[in-house]
């Protein structure tokens, strides 16, 4: 029963090895998708182009779904899954910032790494600007302590929150990403078409 | 041969391909190893080396790198550098595949490329300093937060394409 | 002709992988519900329970106490005032009601030593073996027979009768040397250093922590 590492079913010693084979897959995937086009990534803020929202919604909703038959056949058992850590506002601040960063550089930090293997000079800049903003924020760690380390609300999930039934969230997220794709598609007939 | 690679070096996969594959990938991980994807996790261990190397006494005092810094073990030996070592290999044989492999810089044609490297370095530096408050970036906590459901992926998921979307008037003309 | 349907078809794709997609996510909510088991099957239980393996006799237990094997602890599973009245040497209390505190599970729950329930026959250590299995604890083991069978033969031997083979009486002189070690005086033996005899004080176990599952660790 999975997950495999944790239970010792694969020895430890693989773990790095397995890194670097989702790694490999991992990035071909991004890459053949246009991630590594920082103009292609961000069309989906102004609608000519909305790779980012369908791949990052498909692939969202295929992980769950997936993850959840999983445990239902009982070949893993989700509550064994890490479960990213919720800080109420370190999550929402953070994530405003890196809003902002994404506009502005039109790379996330895994797209950057492929667009870094293909030579795009923009993305090495950019890959430099994240060293900084780390950087940044250790140099400065008691000035964002308080927010990084408060609000925490432990490993929660949904369900978790607000008490909801996990197949019914999957559910409706499954409908939520369907009408985000037609309305995208609709948006982006609408919007005057840009060359990249 | 050329021409027909500069033809198609710009026909990527359909996105929902692609999202199915990346679906596909992300229960892998979490069924081989428990955890999730992660970019910045790599370039956080990479500063904390680079610091470590420079100012030891200093990345030791500072209470953000000691976290990351064992007297016996690198900082780079962890699960997330060589995933992003993998990306890197895989990104590459990817492009080199399509023809995409490069040097330039893209950008809009009405903005300089100079223009798009400082605006490039500003995204770097926010997304980072973001990616360090929030505890992980749109691949490790959003993407894979979503995947088992976790509160605060989806929170980070929102806040991310919530400000993206609130600012990204003030950007256009870096983009269309 | 063919090219047509295919294309006709083809324009419907999108429509087609989105019902697809709803319905596989759909079925996780319509898919009947149960109750997940924890633990180990109950065949591989069965399996465990049939084991020879599982019981450890009183003369084995006397021969690793006195040898001073350091790779298994004793656990009686009776209640505190009969421990305090009697226990084997070293043994640790966890009465079968506390089985699954916090402390206890620390003893329990860990791959570094056999653990050996008993009580005063096999029964309670049985249904404490069983619990314990079930939740997949490793390398746990039943004194077989208890603390009867360790009075009827460490601590109190009988003497074979002349008839027996060889073994037994071998058996019995070693039974006989356990239970010296144990703090019996033999009046044939009574002659030197009395004190020597005395069972030390229980020695302290070092129990490991219990070792939790590996908690997979963050993303970025």
């Amino acid at each position: 029963m999975g997950p495999l590492i944790p239970n010792g079913i694969i020895p430890i010693e693989w773990d790095s090895i397995i890194a670097i084979f989702i790694g490999i897959v991992f990035g071909f995937v991004l890459e053949s998708s246009g991630f590594s086009s920082s103009r292609k990534l961000a069309g989906v803020f102004y609608g000519y182009d909305f790779a980012v929202l369908k791949v990052f919604f498909t692939a969202a909703a295929v992980s769950v779904i997936g993850l959840y038959y999983m445990d239902y056949l009982g070949y893993l058992d989700i509550n064994q899954l890490y479960v990213h850590p919720t800080y109420l506002w370190g999550a929402i601040i953070g994530g405003v910032i890196m809003g902002v960063g994404f506009v502005s550089g039109g790379f996330c930090p895994g797209t950057s790494l492929c667009a870094v293997a293909i030579g795009k000079l923009d993305a090495w800049i950019y890959v430099g600007g994240i060293m900084i903003g780390v950087f940044l924020f250790s140099e400065l760690y008691s000035f964002f302590e308080p927010i990084y380390n408060g609000y925490f609300l432990g490993n929660i999930t949904l369900i978790d929150s607000f008490g909801w039934n996990p197949y019914w969230v999957i559910f409706i997220f499954s409908i939520i990403a369907i009408v985000a794709f037609a309305v995208s598609d609709m948006v982006r007939k609408k919007v005057k078409k840009v060359f990249y | 041969m050329s021409s027909k690679n500069k033809k198609n070096s710009h026909v990527y996969w359909n996105p929902y391909y692609g999202g199915f594959l990346l679906g596909i990938i992300i229960i892998f991980t979490f069924y081989l190893t428990g955890r999730g994807l992660g970019a910045s996790g790599a370039m956080k261990s990479s500063v904390v080396t680079i610091v470590d190397k420079v100012a030891p006494t200093h990345a030791e005092n500072n209470a953000y790198y000691s976290k990351f810094i064992s007297k016996e073990d690198s900082p780079m030996n962890t699960w997330l550098v060589f995933e992003a070592l993998g990306v890197l290999i895989g990104a590459f044989i990817s492009g080199g595949l399509n023809g995409r492999i490069k040097w330039r810089v893209q950008h809009s044609p009405k903005i300089s490329s100079n223009r798009r490297l400082v605006f490039a370095l500003l995204g770097g530096i926010l997304f980072g300093l973001g990616a360090q408050i929030a505890r992980g970036c749109t691949s490790g906590a959003a993407l894979s937060g979503m995947a088992v459901l976790s509160s605060g992926g989806f929170l980070t998921m929102l806040a991310i394409f919530g400000s993206a979307y609130a600012t990204a008037y003030f950007f256009r003309k870096n983009w269309i | 002709m063919d090219k047509k349907k295919i294309a006709r078809v083809a324009a419907f794709r999108y429509k087609i992988l989105a019902i697809i997609f709803l319905v596989l996510a759909g079925g996780l909510v319509l898919l009947p519900k149960y109750q997940k088991q924890e633990g180990i099957k109950s065949e591989t239980l069965l399996s465990h329970a049939n084991s020879t393996e599982r019981y450890i006799s009183t003369d084995q237990i006397a021969n690793k106490i006195i040898n001073q094997d350091p790779s298994f602890i004793l656990i009686d599973v009776r209640n505190e005032d009969s421990f305090s009245n009697y226990s084997i040497p070293n043994a640790i209390n966890i009465p079968l009601k506390k089985i699954f505190d916090e402390e206890s599970l620390a003893y329990l729950n860990q791959n570094q030593f056999d653990v050996v329930f008993f009580s005063n026959d096999n029964f309670y250590a049985d249904q404490a073996w069983v619990l314990c299995d079930r939740l997949g604890f490793k390398n746990l083991r039943v004194l077989n027979g208890g603390l009867n069978k360790w009075f009827s033969t460490i601590i109190n031997p009988k003497m074979p009768n002349e008839d027996m083979p060889d073994e037994e009486f071998e058996l019995y002189s070693t039974r006989k040397a356990a239970s010296m070690f144990f703090g019996v005086v033999y009046s044939d033996q009574v002659t030197t250093e009395d004190s020597n005899v005395k069972p030390e004080a229980p020695k302290q176990v070092i129990t490991v922590q219990k070792k939790k599952k590996k908690v997979a660790e963050g993303g970025c």
